[in-house]
């Protein structure tokens, strides 16, 4: 008997406590016991209901649905929509409350049970672009109101695929009571952190929260770059930078400043922002994310631009319309006419504390902090779109563990890293250089046009790839590809996707090809 | 009371060699309780903080409140106690079905010889053990088309996720099951038989009852592995009234950089509710000597 | 008991007998019934897959309850029915995965790709872009009103309407057109509903009819416009080949891809089978050549250290405190069951917090106490060291529950009877305590191995296989194990997800344990043995 009491007493405390801490105003949500009492388990046809209580439910059927994934911040300011949006147009919009949008929805969509809206990150977006979810946007009259790179961020082979709604990009704090302006140089940096560090101000000079994303203006100021890109913007999957010299004299940098105690060994993330919060180091490059705690925590901070113009990286936030959904041009519309207004561009501002991309709700903004934000990322890369991109987060961020914890050389570690990256984007067969073409078939492959064909790949001959083959009369076309796949290849005058060479041959003979990796272009020796 | 009395008979240094024991016990208890309970004490302080971090080096926030818990509780467009709800519900029936399944199919594996036997029996161990991380789109598959035929059985729906988590039924609580029921001896369904009885008879008269301490704790662990997925139902379920409370807790944690871990905290505190009381009020089912008499049969 | 009750009970059970056996079969018909018109309607729906698991599924249960020979096994089909659909046909699933190229790409099935890339339109150099007004009649035909970039406004009617006009002049009074507005769009039209621009939208329709001149069509593209497009790829087939109508490029289909001999593709590609390539990819992949040694021995140590550390504190406790009569031992053990009832997910997270090694609770007090801090994160034992304190937390509740629940089926007279004997304390543990105790568990302490051996999600949420071994050829941890660095390289690495691959692996690595567990069955054996003498 006691144990039932206790049973008991345990339940009322817990539901009188919790029942205590709801706001008045609100209706308490019903206590445990109340709604399901009759409820079968067998019919739950929650599907159609509406979930916005508020409205009656109208007395015609809705006219058409849509279906939204959103994340907790952001599904509380759309939901007021959908009954502004029932009651204007009889359209019913059901906001769904996902974590893992992107996990899930590619496993939904292809099945036909995907959202017909939801919101991702554009460095998503490329891969959903890729696998044919994602359906074109055309912002209509709107399109000049949204921030250009923005909008770039989310077009794909000049296709708009998403309509942004807010940035993000670092920044640099500083503790105004240590410092009075911000440093403009790394030097200036390190000499007015030494001078804190020497009257004991603060424990630590300077100190990273992460060793990638977090580190990475430091990193763009020493001129390192991730993947390298053509005159037109586009990424070069196979032009890696991690190796490269920039990123080496960041880790030089690291290994200097951590060397003489004046850089924190310790890159976790919440140590380093709780060290700034408590005025134990000078400054932090933060995002804006990290605003509500700073403030809460109370330290007196400004934002400025990175020393030596450094460039964080450009997250861009916009809503995608899905390409198996019956109702896309529903969801554009809705978009473009409900959501892409001053009003709720604002309110998905306050919620997330991101620059809005829709210029009207950006011009509303008068916080200082996110005009510093708006400053900083002035010269922000946008995240590469690029699938290849998966490959590169954990070598690179491995690589600068080690340097960090002073197990290998910048240099050692980077040229490491680098290898590790290449090989995982070329896989099996990373480091091949072929020459497919009309030609392959005659020469022994079991195909055409084949860029995996081991028969025809070159050798690597000082610094040129040549090979010669025996190939009968006629008239051939061929290409260079790399790493046995077509992502990519290079064509007459060593363009990127370019056309194909032409080559004759009048009786059978032996013909060379040679390729110069240093500017892409194939020769062909012709008997 | 035969016990009981057996024991003041004994001479008092057992007593005293008694007592020294359950205090050398209870040193190492405190030890046990510290290790198992600090990091509780954590997540605690990680609900009472505003700031909704958890990596903090103060046990006590520089705010405590009850702001996570209210925003849990108050929260319009998440109905906390509705999933709450839901959790319960779908556990509790899929934990009475399961353990229903394992109990008949262990007594099976126990009693009978059959073909195939120890076969199935290791088939189920490696089938639990295959790492499955493509099973998630082939139940969606298999939802999705049921849903078709018939709407209730489908995606989101508890009853479709129900019937997805009787998958597990024959899972590796089957060998555990089996392994007490090899110990209860044979000659009690033998003489049984012999007066005429039937195997369910058997079963459910004889065998049942002894069973109970396992089938506590077969239960308790279903409730416990059926309450805490959060991978089978976040993908099935989308509908947010609809959700579980691990379903509805991720929530909070899916915004990169913006995770509302003192939230999150917060309902991971009531929801291991459920799991703490049941286990204080079925423990002594699981260790009360009420069976030991009768096993001896 | 005497003769004439003896033949009466006997009388009675073959009526149960007999009663029980009708209600047997009336279910088992009543269930395949049901079963059957749902295989059927699945096959119409063109679900093949799941329903022939569920024709097996008739078939099992149908022989089970019928055929006398298979009498132990209806005590199992119900479970056995949903393990086959919810456990082995995922499984099944995954294996044909590992043949395809299922993954970022290629999500979509061979149909709906055809589809999108058949939808594809262009809008050629001379063709015209348009405002438009859609209005709808009541038996589901439609206007189009249209108002080009220089202002000039028509009426459009659906390229498949039979009649000699397909564009009309906009003039008020004729065709029914009634009063303009502003903009030169007919208010009302007879017998047609004007739609504004949502409800237009809300049509599904709309998108897909073409209006106007047959040579000339237009079509719905934004809610913003209409246009006189063109199919971009004319699909061909009997090639199965796409024709690009401005470049007159040719795409051919190569593994899901539609691939010019350029080397251009077309998106999105489809899931098609790839036949060995997965296993082949994984098997020459480059992480094979890394630092699998290391990583394998770990890995071992990890799962083995964690099964012995959990069931051993897991059993001590159930001994210690599984005494009926230690003053109390339910708070006792309703606290120590604590880290189980927490989601894991959360409790992992607390745990780095607690171990973070400049401000977590840990390395500040033994700082201040012994002046002294382990690199939790950084160095490699210190790291493996809390890796196995994490998960000695997390596992050790398991134990408790498991082996206090298996404690009892251990009879007391035979401890007496050991009593008597002499035995005592460590002796009884060791020759009668455990030996009975693994004959329930022992399967328990394998399964709980191989959990363990693939035990990712600790590893990868605690530390993510970190700190990182210095020069490893491909990226790898001193915490990583099996699974979380080859899954690392199938997710993160190469070009996206895929699911194929992962499949592959996912097979090759299940290879291994499964010969791993079967070995370790030579000691079940042993221990159902023991059992049966009992």
């Amino acid at each position: 008997m006691k144990k039932r009491f206790l049973l008991l007493a345990i339940i009322m405390i817990a539901s009188l406590l919790l029942g205590a801490c709801g706001p008045k105003e609100t209706p308490v949500a019903p206590p445990v016991e109340e709604p399901v009492v009759e409820e079968p388990i067998v019919e739950e046809p929650v599907v159609e209901e509406p979930v916005v209580e508020e409205p009656a439910p109208p007395a015609t059927t809705p006219d058409a649905t849509l279906r939204i994934w959103a994340d907790d911040t952001r599904s509380a300011i759309l939901a007021p929509l959908a009954a502004a949006f029932l009651a204007e147009y009889n359209v019913e919009v059901i906001i769904e409350e996902v974590a893992n949008i992107r996990d899930q929805f590619i496993i939904a969509a292809p099945a036909g049970e995907g959202p017909d809206i939801t919101i991702v990150p554009h460095d998503q977006a490329g891969q959903l672009v890729a696998s044919g979810l994602l359906a074109p946007i055309d912002l209509g009259a709107k399109a000049g109101d949204f921030v250009d790179v923005a909008v770039g961020a989310f077009t794909f082979d000049g296709q708009l695929y998403g309509m942004p709604y807010a940035t993000e990009n670092l920044a640099f704090f500083y503790n105004t009571d240590l410092v009075d302006a911000a440093p403009e140089t790394w030097d200036e940096l390190v000499v007015k952190g030494i001078e804190l560090q020497d009257a004991d101000l603060v424990d630590w000079g300077f100190v990273l929260s992460g060793t990638t994303y977090d580190a990475f203006p430091l990193m763009t100021s020493q001129g390192a770059y991730i993947f390298g890109r053509d005159a037109e913007g586009n990424w070069l999957p196979n032009d890696v930078g991690i190796g490269g010299e920039g990123m080496i004299a960041a880790g030089d940098l690291m290994r200097e400043w951590i060397n003489v105690g004046f850089m924190s060994t310790n890159t976790d993330w919440d140590t380093a922002h709780s060290l700034f919060e408590t005025g134990e180091v000078p400054w932090l490059m933060a995002g804006p994310w990290a605003l509500d705690r700073i403030r809460a925590a109370g330290v007196p901070y400004a934002i400025a631009d990175f020393p030596d113009g450094g460039a964080p990286f450009l997250g861009v936030q916009g809503f995608i319309v899905n390409a198996l959904s019956e109702n896309q041009l529903l969801a554009q519309a809705f978009l473009t006419e409900f959501v892409a207004t001053p009003e709720i561009m604002y309110e998905l501002y306050e919620a997330g504390n991101r620059p809005p991309a829709y210029i009207p709700a950006l011009e509303l903004v008068t916080d200082e902090d996110m005009a510093a934000f708006g400053s900083a990322g002035v010269n922000a890369m946008p995240m590469p779109a690029l699938a290849e991109m998966g490959s590169v987060w954990q070598a690179w961020g491995d690589a600068f563990s080690l340097i960090i914890q002073g197990e290998l050389s910048p240099a050692d570690a980077l040229s490491n890293a680098q290898n590790q990256i290449l090989e995982l984007i070329g896989g099996a067969l990373a480091g091949m250089v072929n020459v497919p073409g009309s030609w392959q078939a005659a020469a022994g492959c079991p195909a055409d046009w084949a860029p995996d064909c081991e028969v025809t790949a070159l050798t690597e001959v000082d610094g040129l790839y040549v090979g010669t083959f025996t190939i009968p009369a006629g008239s051939y076309e061929a290409k260079v590809a790399l790493d046995g796949s077509w992502a990519v290849n290079y064509g007459v005058d060593g363009i990127a996707d370019g056309d194909n060479y032409t080559f004759e041959l009048a009786e059978d003979g032996e013909v060379t090809f040679t390729y110069d990796p240093a500017t892409n272009i194939l020769t062909i020796d012709v008997p | 009371m035969s016990e009981l009395t057996k024991k003041t008979k004994k001479p008092r240094s057992m007593t005293q060699q008694r007592r020294l024991g359950i205090i050398i016990r209870w040193v190492i208890a405190v030890f046990l309780i510290f290790f198992s309970v600090f990091p509780l004490l954590w997540i605690i302080s990680a609900s009472l903080n505003p700031t909704g971090t958890l990596a903090t080096a103060r046990l006590i926030p520089q705010n405590p409140g009850f702001k996570n818990f209210q925003d849990l509780v108050g929260n319009p467009t998440f109905p906390f106690f509705r999933w709450f709800w839901n959790s319960v519900k779908i556990t509790t029936i899929t934990t009475i079905l399961t353990l229903s399944l394992t109990t008949m199919a262990a007594y099976a594996f126990s009693r009978f010889r059959f073909a195939g036997r120890t076969t199935m029996l290791k088939a189920i161990l490696l089938i639990q053990v295959f790492p499955n991380l493509l099973s998630i789109v082939a139940l969606f598959l298999i939802l999705t088309q049921f849903g078709n035929i018939i709407p209730s059985l489908g995606l989101n729906t508890h009853l479709g996720l129900i019937i997805v988590y009787l998958g597990g039924a024959m899972g590796m609580n089957i060998w555990l099951m089996k392994g007490y029921m090899d110990t209860i001896p044979r000659d009690i369904d033998e003489s049984a038989h012999v007066d005429g009885a039937s195997d369910w008879q058997i079963f459910w008269r004889l065998i049942l009852p002894l069973l109970r301490p396992i089938l506590v704790v077969i239960g308790i662990l279903s409730f416990i592995g059926t309450y805490g997925d959060f991978i089978v139902a976040r993908t099935l379920l989308k509908t947010t009234e609809l959700y579980t409370i691990m379903v509805g807790l991720q929530i909070y944690t899916s915004g990169m950089f913006s995770q509302k871990w003192g939230i999150f905290a917060a309902g991971a505190l009531i929801s291991a509710l459920p799991i703490m009381v049941i286990y204080l009020v079925l423990q002594d089912q699981i260790v009360g000597g009420l069976t030991q008499g009768a096993v001896k049969g | 008991m005497d003769s004439s009750r003896e033949r009466l009970s006997k009388t009675a059970k073959k009526v149960h007998f007999e009663l029980s056996a009708i209600l047997r079969f009336a279910l088992l018909a009543v269930a395949d019934i049901g079963l059957i018109w749902f295989i059927t309607q699945l096959m119409i729906n063109g679900f093949f897959e799941v329903a022939v698991v569920l024709i097996i599924i008739v078939i099992f249960n149908t022989y089970v309850f019928l055929a006398p020979k298979a009498y132990p096994l209806r005590w199992m089909a119900v479970g056995l029915s949903a393990l086959l659909l919810f456990a082995i046909f995922p499984i099944i699933y995954t294996s044909y995965v590992a043949f395809t190229n299922y993954g970022d790409g290629h999500l979509l099935t061979k149909v709906q790709a055809l589809d999108q890339i058949q939808r594809e339109l262009y809008l050629p150099e001379e063709g015209r872009a348009f405002e438009w007004i859609a209005y709808r009649s009541e038996d589901g035909e439609y206007l189009l009103w249209i108002k080009d970039a220089a202002g000039n406004t028509n009426l459009a009617r659906q390229t498949d309407a039979d009649e000699e006009d397909h564009i009309l002049e906009v003039i008020p009074g004729e065709n029914g057109i009634g009063e303009l507005d502003e903009a030169g769009a007919p208010v009302a039209i007879e017998g047609f509903t004007r739609l504004n621009r949502i409800l237009a939208t809300t049509d599904t329709n709309l998108t897909r009819i073409k209006f106007g001149d047959p040579e000339k069509t237009i079509q719905v593209r934004s809610p913003s416009e209409a246009a006189e497009l063109l199919p971009r790829y004319l699909y061909n087939e009997d090639e199965d080949t796409f024709t690009d109508q401005v470049t007159g490029i040719v795409y051919f289909e190569r593994q899901g891809t539609y691939t010019s001999q350029q080397g251009r593709t077309l998106t999105p590609g489809f899931r098609a089978g790839v036949g060995f390539e997965n296993f082949e990819n994984f098997l020459t992949n480059p992480a094979l050549r890394g630092p699998l040694a290391i990583i394998l021995t770990w890995n071992f140590a990890f799962a083995f250290l964690s099964v012995f550390l959990t069931f051993a504190l897991g059993l001590a406790i159930s001994i210690l405190y599984g005494d009926p009569n230690f003053p109390g031992k339910k708070i006792l053990r309703s606290l120590l069951i604590i880290p189980y009832t927490i989601p894991s997910l959360i409790t992992i997270l607390i745990w780095r917090g607690i171990l973070n090694e400049n401000i977590g609770i840990v390395n500040t007090v033994l700082r201040d106490l012994i002046n002294f801090s382990p690199n939790w994160t950084t160095n490699q034992w210190w790291a493996k060291a809390a890796v196995l304190i994490v998960n000695l937390w997390l596992g050790y509740p398991y134990f408790m529950l498991v082996t206090s629940g298996a404690l009892q089926s251990i009879p007391s007279d035979i401890y007496e009877a050991a009593e008597v004997d002499g035995a005592r304390g460590w002796n009884k543990f060791w020759n009668i305590t455990l030996p009975l105790l693994l004959v329930a568990v022992g399967p328990l302490l394998i399964a709980s191995f191989i959990y363990n051996f693939n035990n990712f999600n600790l590893i990868y949420v605690f530390i993510q296989g970190g700190p990182p071994i210095p020069g490893a050829s491909t990226r790898a941890g001193y915490t990583d194990i099996l699974i979380s660095y080859v899954y690392n390289l199938a997710f993160e690495g190469g070009r996206g997800v895929n699911y194929g691959f992962a499949s592959a692996i996912s097979i090759v690595i299940f290879i291994f344990i499964a010969l791993m567990a079967l070995a370790q069955f030579k000691f079940t054996n042993m221990w159902e043995e023991v059992s049966e003498n009992v």
